[in-house]
């Protein structure tokens, strides 16, 4: 594994190995050059190698103008040196091309014959007892970096377009919010057990903390000038609570270690708003499309969710508008319930400017044209803008359209306001089914369609024979109440009269 | 800036991104057909062993194997051929349902997204990688009965069609750190997930080159012991045949894959193969063993053979030819 292209003369052979340089090796036995099939032999062993060649000088030279036959400026100046020692000699080329180019700059006659590649193949097998001075190891770490570095140039790699320091950049920035936090609240309770009213009066976490850096221990309140850090009827305020505050006395030294905190809560701060422009940096370098689209915070999220932005190009649209919200989504598959309507895209701006109606159609319209750009920028090869903004543009079209769809009536003449539903309250309620309560076999109320009309009609002909029967009934029982009252109306009369 | 959860569809948990990546990997494997394989069986938790790759030595697939052509006795590595051919490096593991794997060079990390299992051994644990026959040609050779595959713990491998460094990852798995693997592949997007396998595994050496032009990655390559040949081209034999005799060391060993309706269409797929092994007897390259990918890949085969095997024998040059 380590190798260059050998250029061969008949007395002298030029070894060349890339990731170290050119070899020139002298070949020793001329007769055995002619016979070529036997020539593989002749490199068995790196003893008989070493008779057949040794080496002269090691120097270095360019990979890539090898790999393309052109010619070199080190590899040029060190045949020049071989043409000035030896000029009689004939040099011997792996590549036809690099020979020509040899013959025309520098008038060395090149040949390049099976002969030839069969001595590069015994000089490659025994290049190690070859080449003395250099382990193995580091040869095969040195051929290693050169392929990779090869490769990378082949594959236009360049380190500007590495996703990995968007997710590294925006974890890093969850974490830093975390830490904030938590040394905020830990330093509004200490300094709150000597101050406790400044607490309620500054909100702002920043201006509580450059505050107290600045004052220290309450009393200096009424001497100091905080006039460049809280606005006026703030300082005000603090003064006037500072006097009466019911808070405890602290010593000097408790009033530093506070002191330490804040300055250490103020420079996170800092470094976190510097975390945040080298974010949106380094989104608008990588993929400009998905930042114009949905905002540099939730498109950092979207790819650190995904893990790369090759493997979010890879999701569908359905699954970029989920992203983030995979919790939900598997609950409600297990239970048949509805599906929720977006992750991580609810906090695109998009989104946000819309009503509450329309955001998950506003998030399915976001996600499809996103996970557009997002293929663009992952795999396209230019770097512009433009695609993400028609995209947007479209997009913010849907959602005019929408938000006016609420105002105007689409048919018609157009002018006139469409009217709104009367609002029924569609609120769910569950209500007790008894039927659970017996254990009684009781007929399925669920019916097949064929049977419906049938079971239909049967149902209407029994309630109207009930009916007929309770109507019957009715007139029956009228009937004797009639008789009973006539009947007894009489008697009552006659009673009375009697 | 984080507004609150409320409507985030219930704060979807960002630890259920994992269940979305496996499934959708499992499914491409269901994709082209009955894609059982070693992805099927494996729960956690069950109890597996692993055993080294061993089969019987006498079989009676096609090929040469078995043939004595040059009254050798078809003993050609030494290893002492019938009885039960073992593959060093490579393993089965058995379960509830049987895998091929090969131990993992980086232990917890997975390439392509494949079962890794991990088997006590004492108070350390070592960690395998399930081979699907279904994607990778030479898994399905293994599985197909092959004699000798040749790649073996220490040895260096020449892969030429390497694609996204699949197949590129078992084998370098199984020359383990004193082999190397040069994957040479040469199209761009397949390029850029080899070079991801390659910074992780140091013994992989890759190459965004044409296989056609060896000469343009001569710098590269010392002289290899095995050439691995997945490149589905019409040319494919002279493709091999120059980089044999650029970097094939004499008794080398190459394998190739030939992919019938790739080399002729038209013709069926036995003549195919027929005509490619009579191009490599032309170039110098004796093949060995012919072996069809039959329950895997259809009309597939893959072509074991030596180079310059006169070497083997202890000649001077090849036999004269017979009139």
């Amino acid at each position: 594994m380590y190798i260059g292209s050998k250029s061969v003369s008949v007395n002298l052979v030029l070894f060349k190995i890339v990731c170290c340089g050119f070899f020139p090796l002298q070949v020793l036995n001329e007769k055995k050059l002619q016979e070529v099939d036997s020539l593989w032999k002749e490199f068995e062993t790196p003893e008989k190698g070493k008779e057949t060649a040794f080496l002269v000088f090691l120097f270095y030279t360019a990979s890539t103008a090898l790999v393309e036959g052109k010619l070199s400026k080190n590899l040029k100046k060190i045949l020049k040196k071989i043409v000035a020692k030896d000029a009689h000699e004939q040099l011997a080329v792996a590549d036809a091309k690099l020979g020509g180019v040899i013959k025309e700059k520098l008038n060395l006659s090149c040949i390049h014959s099976p002969m030839v590649t069969e001595l590069m193949r015994g000089i490659r097998s025994q290049i190690e007892g070859l080449i003395t001075g250099l382990p193995s190891r580091e040869m095969a770490a040195m051929c290693l970096g050169l392929a990779h570095s090869l490769s990378r140039y082949k594959l236009k790699f360049s380190p500007d377009k590495v996703d990995t320091m968007i997710i590294q950049a925006i974890s890093l920035l969850d974490d830093l919010d975390k830490e904030l936090n938590n040394y905020i609240m830990r330093c509004r309770e200490w300094y709150g057990w000597h101050f406790p009213e400044l607490g309620k009066i500054i909100t702002d976490n920043l201006m509580y903390c450059k505050c107290v850096r600045k004052v220290g221990d309450r009393s200096n309140f009424a001497s100091s000038d905080v006039s460049d850090i809280l606005p006026e009827e703030l300082e005000e305020d603090v003064k006037a609570a500072a006097e009466i505050s019911m808070g405890t006395e602290v010593s000097e030294e408790d009033i530093n270690n506070i002191i330490h905190l804040c300055d250490q809560v103020i420079e996170i701060s800092e470094y976190r708003t510097q975390l945040y422009d080298y974010l949106k940096n380094r989104m608008m370098a990588i993929a400009p499309n998905l930042t114009v689209m949905v905002g540099e915070l939730v498109g950092a999220r979207l790819i650190a969710h995904a893990g790369s932005l090759l493997n979010l190009a890879k999701h569908p649209a359905s699954t970029v508008q989920l992203l983030g919200a995979e919790k939900a989504l598997f609950r409600a598959l297990k239970t048949k319930r509805d599906t929720p309507k977006f992750g991580l895209i609810y906090h695109a701006s998009l989104v946000g400017q819309s009503n509450t109606k329309n955001k998950g159609k506003i998030s399915r319209m976001l996600a499809a044209k996103t996970a557009l750009t997002i293929r663009y920028d992952a795999l396209g090869e230019n770097t512009s803008a433009e695609m993400g903004a028609e995209n947007r543009l479209k997009v913010e079209t849907r959602l005019r359209l929408l938000e006016e769809r609420g105002i105007r009536r689409i048919s018609g003449t157009g002018k006139a306001l469409a009217k709104t539903d009367k609002y029924q309250n569609k609120s769910e309620v569950k209500v007790y089914d008894p039927s659970g309560d017996s254990t009684l076999p009781v007929v399925s109320k669920k019916r097949k369609i064929q049977e419906v009309d049938e079971q239909d009609t049967e149902v209407a002909v029994k309630a109207k024979k009930f009916k007929a029967e309770m109507k019957g009934w009715l007139l029956y029982l009228c009937c004797c109440h009639v008789i009973v009252c006539i009947v007894s109306v009489p008697q009552l009369v006659l009673l009375c009269l009697t | 800036p984080r507004g609150g959860g409320g409507a985030r569809g219930g704060g979807g948990a960002r630890g259920g991104g994992g269940a979305r990546g496996g499934p959708r990997g499992r499914g491409r494997g269901r994709g082209g057909g009955a894609r059982g394989g070693a992805r099927a069986g494996f729960k956690g938790g069950k109890k597996v062993t692993v055993e080294p790759h061993r089969h019987e030595g006498n079989w009676d697939g096609l090929g040469y194997t078995g043939r004595d052509w040059d009254g050798l006795g078809g003993d050609w590595d030494g290893l002492g051929g019938t009885g039960g051919c073992p593959l060093p490096g490579v393993f089965i593991c058995r379960g509830r349902e049987d895998a091929l794997v090969t131990r993992n060079l980086v232990p917890g990390e997975s390439v392509y997204g494949e079962k890794r299992i991990s088997v006590e051994d004492g108070d350390t644990s070592v960690e395998y990688r399930a081979w699907n026959p279904f994607r990778s040609k030479l898994a399905a050779a293994i599985l197909g009965g092959i004699d000798q595959i040749h790649i073996r713990p220490g040895a260096k491998v020449l892969y030429l069609g390497a694609a996204s460094g699949t197949t590129v990852s078992h084998v370098s798995d199984i020359v383990g750190q004193d082999g190397v693997v040069y994957a040479v592949e040469f199209s761009h997007r397949s390029g850029r997930d080899l070079l991801n396998v390659a910074k992780k595994r140091t013994n992989v050496v890759p190459v965004i080159e044409d296989a056609r032009h060896p000469h343009k990655y001569r710098m590269l390559i010392g002289m290899v012991d095995v050439i691995f040949a997945d490149v589905a081209q019409p040319d494919q034999t002279r493709i091999v045949a120059l980089n044999a005799h650029h970097f094939l060391r004499c008794g080398g060993h190459f394998l190739i894959s030939i992919k019938a309706n790739c080399i002729d269409s038209t013709a069926p797929a036995e003549a195919v193969f027929a005509g490619e092994v009579k191009k490599m007897t032309a170039e110098r390259m004796k093949p060995q063993e012919q072996l069809t990918l039959e329950p895997y890949e259809r009309d597939h085969a893959v072509v074991v053979g030596v180079y310059r095997y006169w070497v083997v024998l202890g000649c001077t040059g090849p036999p004269p030819k017979e009139k």
